[in-house]
């Protein structure tokens, strides 16, 4: 499961430790010759700090960027523009029927420290694990309406699944609960791995330390036998939050690898650190203004468009994405099943027919809050937007949450807050698959995550039946239909997808996905 | 009574360091009180084009992030640096006043119970006490308000407590109590007058940590809502766009440093002025 | 004096205790719902009820309140459920980055003070004492984050000669100081202003006893003298400060931490605190305020047995 909506917090808050900025000028020559001086260490910061060895106790992507390096699945994501994915331990792997898959496994593929060949009964072990509720996982969401693994011979196997699930090949295959664990080394260990350094591994790396809230250091996995083999000797996932921490600390050398805030892509166009590229991608996040139609204030339909025309989209992006990003048509992003080439409402909106609209509700002027998460892209995009709704006659306010506060305020579980609640700028993180994306907006979701309460049965239908569908184009034709519902409802406007920059030394070659997020374990020496 | 002031008032001109203090104040609270006269520019106005300008003719102390004025930004926030400190010393003082006179004349079960509140309130790291408080309370100037009350009033307290028992016992006192004076007569006329001398002091000494506390809270994002013009939010602004521009950190920091120097000269002036023991020493 | 220690360590802890139950009954009371925070928009209600039943958050707060202190008297400061390991590995993963900082701290404000305030008293009543003097009171005014904010802007961002983030590289102790010296500067300059002031005035003092008087007298050199003997007497009434300050220290550490993204007790209360991650804000606030009570209580004590009129004085 992924950490909630990408946590930023205050900035500051997750801008943590990291090693020693070597800019300082005596200490620089004291400094022991570090690996990376050699060319053989790389260090690869990450948003979000991976917590655990175990894929059951995965939250997020920091574990996605570890187990890429430390384990295998049997397909993985291939680095490029485009989402695809490459057979790793699978020899071949195909959809048999609407319920089956049925794969093959390469020979000869190994565990480290002398845990055997990697066979059919690991990867059965790997899923069924996952569906065990003695177990307890986290990203049993993930694996859908998968039944069972059935072994057929050392090296091969079939999943059986309740229900098509065409999702199984993008986001649970590649993922996190795709990565294959060693049955007997996990079993020898009680079940669940609970060190930092799990007892074997599959991947190019493997484990030497973990420094909680500071960086897991990996060194070149001797026993890899796939085709990818480590370009490092050694690899450091380096956990910084903030993405002007990060930045200094890719100046100083501390890192070869890391994303940059929107706000200095200009800067570093300009004026560039010695010896570093910027590569921009679309990313896969979906930023949106919601109503939480509960809300007396947002009952008439009317008043719900009215705030809709009188976002400008355009400014906010220049403001607060520094205009490197652009204006998005929904939840789901360029690239994906489902994309809407258009918006109903251009970016730019209109504040005329705000206006018009609100005079038709009855309303002079309109007080409203708007609640965002305590992080200097958002605080300004709020900021932002209060200027540009005032004159179509919106009073807006803003209530700034930490992250604590933020993601329960529509949850009704957590009392009664929901109620009360009236705008929200939100982003939600995402996988490349469109089914990750409408799952949080259906009635069932009311209250939990879908906190506009938006309530359409056809979405609905839409979303439980293209998850099955496999026809690709009457997939693409029903998400995009879902999300024209989602607009028309006027409980939505939608921001952006945000944009990935990410800066390097060119000493690096990085592998990213489509989204900009990096597989390390297919990053190379220049 | 005015023979007493006049004196202080005429002792104080005669120290540089509380003619410095007293300058230095009176120019900030100036600033403060006519902002809207001075600010060459609305505060809240941006202007994306000019964003992160360094200071200009056009821009004294430079813009922000969104391209507002920096300087017209900072004369609004000395109005809410002034509001909470003056509001929050007032109440926190007001309290400690009185519950440290409670305890100076009360029952010592009393006193032990009032100095274990003040002594757990001062266990608390400040800051962290703010950050816990600050999360279960609406966003907003009364809340930091209330935080800088919660964590500083035993302060007040303690001090008046003390002073109050000094007294109690002294010798003008008991004789006065011999010969009848009511106890209302006793506290208003000889305890407060005497305890006020240090309790200005430490209001002096204290208002500026308030502010700071005010800044600290903004900085940290549990202060006021964003978009406020305090002097903790633009060094937050200044710490997450430090890589933009050095000038928002460099002049959202000066009116703090100012006036924490102006009231801490001024305290030690009148400490000097009104505490004969130290007067003595010196 | 037994019985007064007696007393004083008995309130101590009895402070420490209703302080931390007071604050884990306002913890209790915060709005948000740990359970979505820490296991994100994608856990199905069912993980979520394990995850609240494991963590205790159903029980009546009383009943929490107790097995909350049960579990501290039997050593155990709880388990993080986000990390899934003992809060108290957290906390002592943190705790000698504070301990570092603040020790760094009072470096600088015991070497700098003294030395400002030897300095001070020797040229008394110059221009250069006067100079001091001011400064020493400035140094106490600067606010602590804005010092930090102004050393990393100026140090760290344009002039590039320290570090701007982290604690270091483990293992080594160069690397681990030049991390070091900015944070504890920010901390320690408001107390070199302390230090300096102090030390200045004992100094005066003891320079007019009779002993130095005596030294002076057998041609020893002025300098000397004042430095050899003055300095000695001086320097107890400035460790007294410091044994006060270091609980001070502590709230400033919070805001050093934070803009120097170092790791340490600030940072993880902080953190946890937006996090909601309940197990970890006790356990880092029961040693934070425990480390406070406790540097209060020995600054205390040692003034009591200095001064006899301390203790009757309560």
């Amino acid at each position: 499961m992924q950490k909630s909506p990408r946590q930023r917090t205050f900035p500051a808050l997750s801008r943590r430790q990291l090693l020693g900025g070597a800019a300082g000028l005596s200490a620089a020559a004291m400094l022991p010759v570090t690996a990376w001086a050699q060319g053989t260490q790389l260090n690869v910061r990450v948003y979000t700090e991976p917590d655990t060895a175990d894929p059951l106790d995965a939250s997020g992507f920091g574990e996605a960027m570890l187990y890429g390096c430390i384990y295998r699945n049997l397909i993985q994501y291939v680095p490029g523009d485009t989402w695809g994915h490459r057979n790793d331990l699978a020899e071949s792997i195909e959809q048999t029927s609407d319920t089956t898959i049925a794969f093959t496994l390469k020979a000869g593929q190994m565990w480290s420290d002398g845990y055997g060949e990697i066979t059919a009964e690991d990867v059965a072990f790997t899923f069924e694990r996952n569906l065990d509720p003695e177990m307890n996982s986290r990203i049993l969401p993930d694996i859908g309406p998968l039944n069972r693994v059935e072994v057929t011979g050392t090296h091969s196997g079939v999943f059986h699944f309740d229900e098509p699930y065409a999702p199984f090949w993008t986001i649970a295959l590649p993922y996190l609960s795709g990565a294959i664990m060693c049955k007997a080394a996990v079993e020898e260990v009680g079940g669940r791995i609970k060190t930092n350094v799990p007892p074997t591994v599959s991947g190019p790396y493997r484990v030497r330390e973990q420094r909680p809230g500071e960086r897991w250091v990996l060194d070149r996995n001797p026993d890899y036998s796939g085709d990818m083999p480590a370009e490092f000797e050694r690899c450091d996932i380096v956990y910084i939050g903030d993405e002007a921490a990060a930045e200094i600390a890719l100046e100083s050398g501390d890192l070869d690898f890391t994303e940059v805030a929107p706000g200095s892509v200009r800067r570093l166009q300009d004026n560039p650190p010695d010896n570093t590229d910027m590569s921009m991608h679309p990313s896969l996040f979906y930023v949106w203004v919601g109503m939480n139609m509960a809300n007396p204030k947002f009952e008439d339909k009317r008043v719900r468009q009215a705030i809709q025309y009188a976002i400008n989209v355009n400014t906010i992006l220049e403001a607060a994405w520094y205009d490197v990003a652009e204006p998005s048509t929904g939840i789901i992003a360029p690239g994906l099943i489902g994309h809407r080439p258009e918006s109903i409402i251009p970016p730019e909106g209109d504040t005329q027919r705000a206006r018009e609209l609100l005079d038709e509700a009855g309303i002079d002027r309109l007080q409203v809050t708007l609640n965002v998460l305590n992080d200097v892209t958002f605080t300004t995009a709020a900021q932002v937007m209060q200027a540009t709704v005032a004159p179509a006659g919106i009073d807006l306010s803003i209530e700034v949450h930490e992250s604590g506060s933020f993601w329960t305020l529509g949850v009704e579980d957590d009392g009664e807050r929901w109620r009360d609640l009236e705008l929200i700028m939100n982003r939600f993180s995402m996988l490349p698959d469109p089914s990750y994306a409408t799952a949080w907006f259906t009635t069932e979701q009311i209250g939990d995550w879908n906190w506009e309460r938006f309530s359409n049965e056809e979405f609905d239908r839409l979303h439980k039946e293209a998850r099955t569908e496999t026809d690709p184009e009457r997939r693409d034709e029903m998400y995009r239909r879902a999300q024209d519902l989602m607009e028309q409802s006027g409980a939505y406007r939608f921001i952006t997808h945000g944009v990935t920059p990410n800066l390097y030394y060119t000493r690096v070659e990085p592998a990213t996905r489509p989204d900009g997020l990096p597989l390390v374990q297919y990053f190379s020496r220049a | 009574m005015t023979a007493f002031k006049y004196t202080l008032a005429g002792r104080l001109m005669a120290d540089p360091l509380a003619v410095m203090a007293l300058l230095i104040i009176a120019t900030l609270v100036g600033m403060a009180v006519f902002a809207d006269l001075i600010a060459q520019h609305d505060p809240d106005a941006m202007n994306i084009a000019d964003r992160f300008a360094a200071p200009s003719a056009e821009y004294w102390l430079g813009t922000d992030n969104l391209g507002r004025d920096t300087f017209s930004r900072l004369l609004q926030g000395g109005r809410i640096a002034l509001t909470v400190g003056l509001t929050a010393v007032g109440i926190a003082g007001t309290i400690g006043l009185v519950l440290g006179m409670v305890a100076g004349f009360g029952p010592r079960w009393l006193d032990n119970a009032l100095l274990f509140i003040f002594d757990t309130l001062r266990a608390y790291p400040t800051i962290i006490l703010a950050l816990a408080l600050a999360a279960l309370m609406p966003r907003g100037l009364i809340t930091v308000i209330v935080v800088v009350v919660l964590t500083s009033f035993s302060e007040y307290g303690r001090v008046v407590r003390t002073q109050t028992l000094s007294l109690k016992h002294s010798e003008f006192i008991l004789a006065e109590r011999a010969m009848g004076a009511s106890f209302g007569r006793i506290v208003f006329h000889h305890i407060l007058p005497n305890v006020l001398g240090p309790f200005f002091i430490l209001a002096a000494m204290n208002l500026p940590v308030v502010i700071t506390i005010e800044a600290g809270m903004s900085f940290l994002g549990v202060g006021v809502p964003p978009g406020t013009p305090s002097w903790g939010t633009t060094l937050k602004d200044g710490f997450d766009h430090i890589r933009q521009t050095p000038w928002l950190i460099v002049a959202g920091g000066l009116p703090l440093i100012l006036v924490t120097l102006g009231f801490t000269f001024l305290g030690e002036a009148l400490r000097d002025q009104l505490d004969p023991k130290l007067r003595k020493s010196r | 004096m037994i019985q007064y220690t007696i007393q004083r360590i008995a309130l101590a802890l009895a402070i420490v205790v209703v302080a931390i139950s007071a604050l884990f009954c306002v913890m209790i009371a915060l709005p948000g719902d740990p359970t979505s925070v820490l296991l994100g928009p994608r856990a199905t209600p069912e993980i979520r009820a394990m995850f609240r039943e494991q963590m205790g958050l159903d029980d009546p707060v009383p009943v929490q309140l107790v097995h909350f202190w049960g579990r501290i008297l039997g050593g155990d400061l709880g388990t993080d459920f986000f990390r899934n390991r003992p809060v108290s590995e957290a906390v002592l993963n943190a705790l000698p980055h504070t301990v570092a900082l603040v020790f760094g701290a009072i470096f600088w404000s015991a070497t700098l003070g003294i030395l400002l305030g030897a300095f001070s008293a020797d040229r008394r009543n110059s221009v250069l004492d006067r100079l001091t003097g001011v400064l020493s009171v400035a140094f106490i005014a600067a606010p602590s984050f804005v010092v930090a904010l102004y050393s990393l802007l100026l140090f760290a961002v344009v002039l590039r000669w320290f570090p701007a983030i982290g604690a270091g590289e483990p293992g080594d102790i160069v690397s681990r100081i030049h991390h070091l010296v900015l944070p504890s500067l920010a901390i320690g300059l408001a107390w070199v202003g302390y230090v300096a002031r102090i030390v200045r005035a004992s100094m005066l003092e003891a320079m007019n006893e009779s002993f130095i008087r005596t030294a002076r007298a057998f041609g020893l050199p002025r300098r000397r003298v004042t430095y050899n003997y003055a300095l000695r007497v001086a320097i107890l009434p400035a460790v007294q400060v410091l044994g006060v300050g270091i609980g001070g220290m502590l709230s400033s550490a919070v805001f050093a931490e934070i803009v120097f993204s170092r790791p340490g007790i600030g940072t993880l209360i902080y953190e946890s605190v937006s996090a909601r991650n309940y197990p970890v804000v006790m356990g880092s606030m029961l040693v934070a305020i425990g480390f406070f009570v406790t540097c209060a209580l020995i600054a205390d004590l040692i003034n009591a047995s200095l001064d006899p009129r301390h203790r009757t004085a309560r």
